[in-house]
């Protein structure tokens, strides 16, 4: 990462609140320092003054580098080399910058390089820089601990919220009403066909409702779902929609998580198709390709919206996003879904998942 | 009755659907003539136009041009001097739209539609009918859907998420992109698949439809004056009407007059 003097600027408002946070446990530590140096390591005038001693050096040393860690750093987690040299650094000069301010307070001149303290001095540098070891990986624990729950936090909530979107995204009210619409018009003209528009229905309502129970579905049933859903849209739009589903019968049984593929087919008919006053075609397609599963859905519709973009993660397609985050949560970074045009007309949407993260771990 | 045999045209994109509402319409009023069904939205325009029938049936979502846009451009281009037809929309489900009818006023049928309900729509129909022969104003149902077409969006959905507003325009010419900030535009005109951005001294074609365009920009400082022009209105200079009723309106820096069109005229009254 660069660090430039823009970026260094706009930190230094981070710092003061980061300086109150560190503040008390800054105290008791000093105060824990003034202990063992009077008593343990018997140095100093006494207790008070030795005290002061501490405070001042202690203070100095948090100032130091948690200004040097905002500035170089920011917020995020500091590189571990660079880190150590800065204690390095700082400890030492942090004891003679606390001398002095504390000499300065209680009146007396401190001549830290007399002979015969050069020992004591080394002793004291030492044990600030343990000190500051600690205390650093004290608050690196600490806010590790705070970023694992906020991400905690985030998974949980994409979680519920693809659930609602998977209940309002599984049956469309205008897609159930409208075929609704269609059946009640076989009924009486063309009983035959009615009674297999029913059945597919049927079909469709039960592997939606089901799927949104269960956390794992094979291809296969994903499959079967979407061929009824495009038998549906088939029967509703006649010739405007042709479609072909290719899923080749060793993958049937790979396992994948519900409603992946579904919002993708129901996009490419509910943007792609089903707007497009000729109408068009739908393909789905699944490979495997150096071990990554693959699967496409191609639509020869309406196409992407040039002035938008689909693929970036700030894109507003709510449905999209949420389809990316499951997939992250998931499979893993290495998951991931892009939206394309197709030639010569439409779009492609593809999911792309290492196979090996569709077999979990058993062991984990 | 009706003194003469009353006319209606079909918009629906599904097949199956718009035979099942010929059918009983046919059994709930035999002697309506079902003078065609048009598959989608610009069908349906071009149909109407032609056959200038007594009522017609629009589908909301239909393919080419929703059922509202439909009624829009319908609205703009009538002949003035024939009666306006009677619009009924047709839904399946649609929250936006029949809040927004009911606000306005306007018949619709929900889709699957019993016959009950339909008869009674028909019975509107026929009453509405009988009376505009009798009051023989064909401008006045024109006025009445003009104006409950003014207080419907075009486009129905919930709002759309704040969107950015537009401040640079990224037009290509060749294989340079032009760059033009927002403020030189003066009016955006919509030709077959693009857009024309016009500014003081220069017009460029972006790829873009005006409907994607058009939230992106503030609605203070450009009006949309007619299906296809947005104006900056600080750049109107006046607004005349020439003899055959056509409100116009000359820019400060463009030589050119712009065309406002009938569902936009209420803009331009006088204060």
């Amino acid at each position: 990462m660069t660090t430039n003097a823009t970026t260094i600027a706009s930190r230094l408002p981070l710092i003061a609140p980061e300086l109150l946070r560190s503040l008390v446990p800054t105290m008791v530590i000093n105060l824990l320092c003034a202990v063992v140096v009077t008593y343990l390591m018997r140095i100093g005038a006494g207790f008070v003054e030795n005290l002061v001693f501490s405070m001042c050096i202690g203070t100095t040393a948090m100032m130091l580098i948690d200004c040097g860690r905002i500035l170089l750093w920011g917020k995020d987690e500091p590189n571990k080399p660079g880190f150590l040299l800065m204690l390095l650094i700082f400890a030492p000069l942090s004891f003679f910058i606390g001398n002095v301010i504390a000499g300065t307070l209680i009146g007396r001149p401190v001549e830290l390089l007399a002979p015969g303290q050069a020992n004591n001095a080394i002793g004291v540098i030492v044990l600030i820089l343990l000190v500051c070891v600690g205390a650093t990986l004290f608050y690196w624990n600490r806010e590790k601990m705070a970023a694992l729950e906020a991400r905690n936090v985030v998974i949980e909530k994409q979680a519920v919220q693809a659930q609602l979107q998977m209940l309002q995204a599984q049956i469309e009210p205008h897609m159930l009403f409208n075929t609704l619409a269609t059946l009640q018009t076989l009924i009486s003209t063309e009983p035959i066909r009615a009674q297999q528009m029913l059945d597919q229905l049927i079909h469709y309502l039960r592997a939606t409702l089901s799927t949104s129970r269960s956390a794992q579905t094979t291809l296969g049933q994903e499959f079967e779902l979407t061929k009824a859903y495009l038998g549906l849209m088939s029967l509703r739009m006649g010739l405007r929609l042709t479609y072909s589903l290719q899923l080749p019968d060793e993958l049937r049984p790979t396992p994948i998580a519900p409603m992946l593929l579904q919002p993708l087919v129901e996009n490419a008919i509910r943007h792609g198709l089903e707007p497009k006053v000729e109408g068009g075609d739908c393909t789905v397609r699944v490979t495997v390709h150096d071990g990554m599963l693959i699967v496409s859905v191609f639509d020869t519709g309406m196409g992407l919206n040039t002035s938008t973009s689909y693929n970036k993660p700030e894109s507003i397609h709510l449905g999209l996003e949420n389809i990316r985050a499951r997939l992250d949560a998931l499979y893993g970074p290495l998951a991931e879904l892009t939206l394309t045009h197709n030639i010569p007309e439409g779009a492609v949407a593809q999911i792309t998942i290492p196979m090996a993260a569709l077999y979990p771990d058993p062991t984990r | 009755m009706t003194s003469r045999q009353s006319r209606a045209l079909i918009a629906e994109d599904e097949v199956l659907l718009a035979t099942a509402l010929s059918a009983s319409l046919q059994r709930l009023w035999p002697e309506l003539e079902i003078v065609g069904i048009a598959a989608n939205g610009i069908e349906a325009v071009e149909h109407a136009l032609a056959a200038q029938p007594d009522v017609v049936f629009l589908d909301i979502k239909m393919p080419g041009k929703s059922g509202l846009e439909a009624a829009r451009e319908l609205a703009e281009e009538w002949p003035e001097q024939r009666p306006f037809p009677l619009l009924v929309f047709v839904t399946a489900y649609d929250d936006y739209a029949v809040q927004a009818f009911e606000h306005a006023a306007i018949d619709y049928v929900l889709k699957p539609a019993n016959d009950g309900r339909l008869a009674k729509t028909v019975e509107r129909l026929q009453a509405r009918l009988d009376q505009g022969g009798k009051s023989g104003n064909p401008g006045s149902e024109l006025e009445r859907v003009l104006q409950q077409l003014r207080g419907i969006a075009p486009t129905l959905a919930p709002a759309p998420a704040a969107q950015e507003r537009l401040r640079m325009i990224r037009a290509a010419v060749g294989n340079q992109i032009k760059l033009i900030p927002i403020e030189e535009v003066i009016y955006f005109e919509a030709t077959d698949k693009y857009v024309n951005v016009v500014t003081a001294d220069s017009e460029s074609l972006i790829r873009t439809s005006l409907k994607e365009l058009i939230p992106q920009l503030d609605p203070d400082v450009f009006w949309q004056i007619h299906r296809g022009t947005v104006v900056r209105i600080a750049q109107v200079q006046s607004a005349q009407r020439d003899e055959a009723g056509k409100l116009s309106l000359r820019l400060r820096t463009r030589p050119e007059t712009l065309a406002v069109s009938r569902l936009f005229t209420h803009l331009f009254k006088q204060m």
